[in-house]
């Protein structure tokens, strides 16, 4: 019970991370693109 | 660096303080750094379209940070960690799931919206070219409202913390954020928003990957749950408590659909991503958010086994009281900027749904007209409405104006205009009298329950449990109409209500708070199919929508090379 409890309240900062990497890494693609077309990125 | 005593958690009685040098660097820095950005990208001649939607291009990684970082806002993470605290460890599933569903949602919908109206800014707008004014006014009002609301929630949010973790005061705290957040976004509007969005969604949820584990093995990691069970009631060491399910899970399932279409923070992003990137944009932002408000929530759960009692016996002091209870003062640092990177982000998406609405649906539809509206009145319009909602924000904050009944009737307002909105862009026999009459009996029907102003008991409570159970399948038949369609929408919702109704009637209105969302919704379904199925109206020509809605500015924004973020 114990172990379950901490992966239980340990899983969320994981899953965080995972999201920050995702919408990081889409972020510079969306950059680089815009730079590449010589346009602002919004 | 700090001020104040560290003490046991059993014994917090005064917070350590961040001393004052310190909270102005890191103002100075976030806000500072904001309208760095926000200068990066101005132009001297904003689009009007811009301002309101950057023109429905923007990429997935910048719309899917976006739209976490506006859902994300201090109040959630309170909230959260509050439910933790409450309802012990399925408390934050029962907010944050639920919470996350509402962008989930929004998708499925989202893609037909863009469909019928691929240059629209507003819902309200569509709405308009839909149906007319009554229905226009009727979303734009709520959505007012609704923003304001949220505006001075955020700006209270952010002079509590201020106020608890520094020596600066309330109100100091609510102008500094209040002018910060109105620095960054006045000039370029929505796309200053979202591009700071994206700095501030990488502090919030950088900030949780660190606090939350550090929170968890400061206050004793796994030993805690077995030295700390004895706190916890049944109910709240049951992962599968009723009690948790029905006062907070249920009644937040109900609201997911009402703050999902309603909210027009939503419905901007929806406007604004590139359409084929509305899925996997909308399904980044509800993991995103789920795992962050989740894992703040845990910080309640393990207050809950510490046997931390809240500051002043206020639930709300419950996060800044572990994170100064627990953390050093780098990571109080940190989780400093993350609860101001929370309601910042909230609170600019906040102005520029305000001033989209007063420019789209107010100037632009009512005032001017589509053909002869002007884009550089339409722009200051928009920024007259983002310092006077401002102002009138700050207002309210400093009062202290109790916002919870206004906030229950915007929600209510929500969930009676979920069925009408969405079968408006479905189903072309909808009518606009079907839309307004339909809303209006909802809210009627609505206010005695969830205020109870009515005797609840005998048969009105009865006649209360059939439209709520009603409303049950409404719910989850629409829910299911937008992922699967027609056909397993109506099968769900039927067996639904028929599934639930031996449970639900005699039983639901002993709780005020579900029954009246749910009469909102049962009702306004009922009385808007009775009202469309009876009208002889031509059926509408979807395609109207698209002539009728669309760029208010013609003028091709003109790229300025030093404005590129490179």
């Amino acid at each position: 019970m114990t172990l379950a409890l901490t992966l239980y309240v340990l899983i969320w900062p994981v899953i965080v991370a995972g999201t920050l990497a995702v919408l990081v890494s889409a972020f510079v693609k969306d950059a680089r693109e815009a730079k590449s077309k010589g346009e602002q990125i919004i | 660096m700090l001020r104040g005593k560290r003490k046991g958690p059993a014994s917090v009685g005064d917070l350590q303080q961040i001393a004052w040098p310190v909270v102005v660097i890191l103002m100075l820095v976030f806000f500072g750094g904001s309208f760095y950005m926000s200068v990066r990208i101005s132009r001297k001649k904003e689009n009007a379209d811009g301002y309101m939607t950057g023109g429905g291009k923007i990429g997935f990684g910048i719309s899917a940070a976006s739209m976490t970082a506006t859902w994300i806002w201090a109040s959630s993470m309170y909230a959260s960690a509050t439910s933790g605290y409450q309802f012990g460890i399925s408390g934050p599933i029962h907010y944050g799931l639920w919470g996350a569903l509402m962008i989930l949602l929004i998708y499925p919908f989202g893609k037909r919206i863009r469909a019928v109206a691929p240059n629209a800014h507003t819902i309200a707008e569509v709405m308009f070219a839909r149906h007319g004014r009554s229905s226009q006014l009727m979303l734009a009002g709520s959505n007012v409202l609704g923003s304001l609301i949220s505006l001075t929630s955020n700006l209270i949010a952010g002079g509590a913390l201020i106020s608890l973790l520094s020596p600066f005061t309330f109100t100091q705290g609510i102008l500094a954020i209040g002018a910060g957040v109105l620095l960054y976004t006045l000039w370029s509007g929505f796309r200053s928003s979202v591009l700071t969005d994206f700095a501030q969604v990488i502090a919030m949820l950088g900030a949780v990957v660190i606090i939350v584990p550090v929170v968890f093995f400061a206050a004793g990691g796994p030993d805690l749950f077995e030295q700390g069970a004895s706190n916890l009631t049944a109910e709240q060491a049951n992962f599968f408590s009723s009690k948790a399910f029905f006062e907070q899970g249920a009644p937040y399932i109900a609201a997911v659909l009402a703050y999902a279409i309603g909210n027009q923070t939503i419905a901007q992003r929806l406007f604004a991503v590139r359409e084929d990137l509305i899925k996997k944009t909308f399904v980044t932002a509800t993991v995103g958010y789920g795992a962050t408000i989740i894992g703040v929530g845990m910080l309640g759960v393990i207050a809950l086994y510490a046997g931390i009692d809240p500051l002043g016996g206020d639930v709300n002091n419950l996060i800044p009281q572990m994170a100064a209870t627990y953390l050093g003062p780098v990571l109080i640092c940190l989780f400093f900027v993350m609860i101001i990177g929370s309601l910042s982000s909230t609170a600019d998406s906040d102005l520029t749904a305000l001033s989209s609405i007063m420019m789209a649906d107010v100037y632009g539809q009512n005032v001017a007209g589509k053909r002869n509206a002007n884009p550089k009145t339409m722009l200051l319009v928009g920024r007259v409405t983002m310092i006077v909602a401002v102002v009138a924000a700050l207002c309210f904050a400093s009062i202290q104006f109790s916002i919870l009944d206004l906030l229950v009737f915007v929600g209510a307002l929500w969930g009676a205009l979920v069925f009408p909105v969405i079968s408006s862009f479905y189903w072309n026999r909808v009518t606009n009298k079907a839309f307004t009459v339909s809303v209006l009996v909802a809210l009627a029907a609505f206010l005695p329950v969830r205020f109870e102003w009515i005797d609840l008991s005998g048969g009105v409570g009865i006649v209360s449990d059939v439209f709520a159970t009603i409303g049950i399948g409404v719910v989850l038949g629409l829910m299911a109409f937008g992922f699967f369609g027609l056909r397993t929408g109506l099968v769900i919702g039927i067996v639904a209500s028929v599934a639930s109704a031996p449970f639900a009637i005699g039983f639901l209105h002993a709780y005020p708070v579900l029954s009246g969302s749910l009469i909102a919704y049962g009702v306004s379904t009922i009385v808007c199919v009775a009202f469309t199925l009876a009208s002889r109206a031509k059926r509408f020509d979807f395609d109207l929508i698209k002539e009728r809605t669309g760029s208010f500015d013609t003028e091709a924004p003109a790229v300025e090379t030093e404005g590129v973020v490179r």
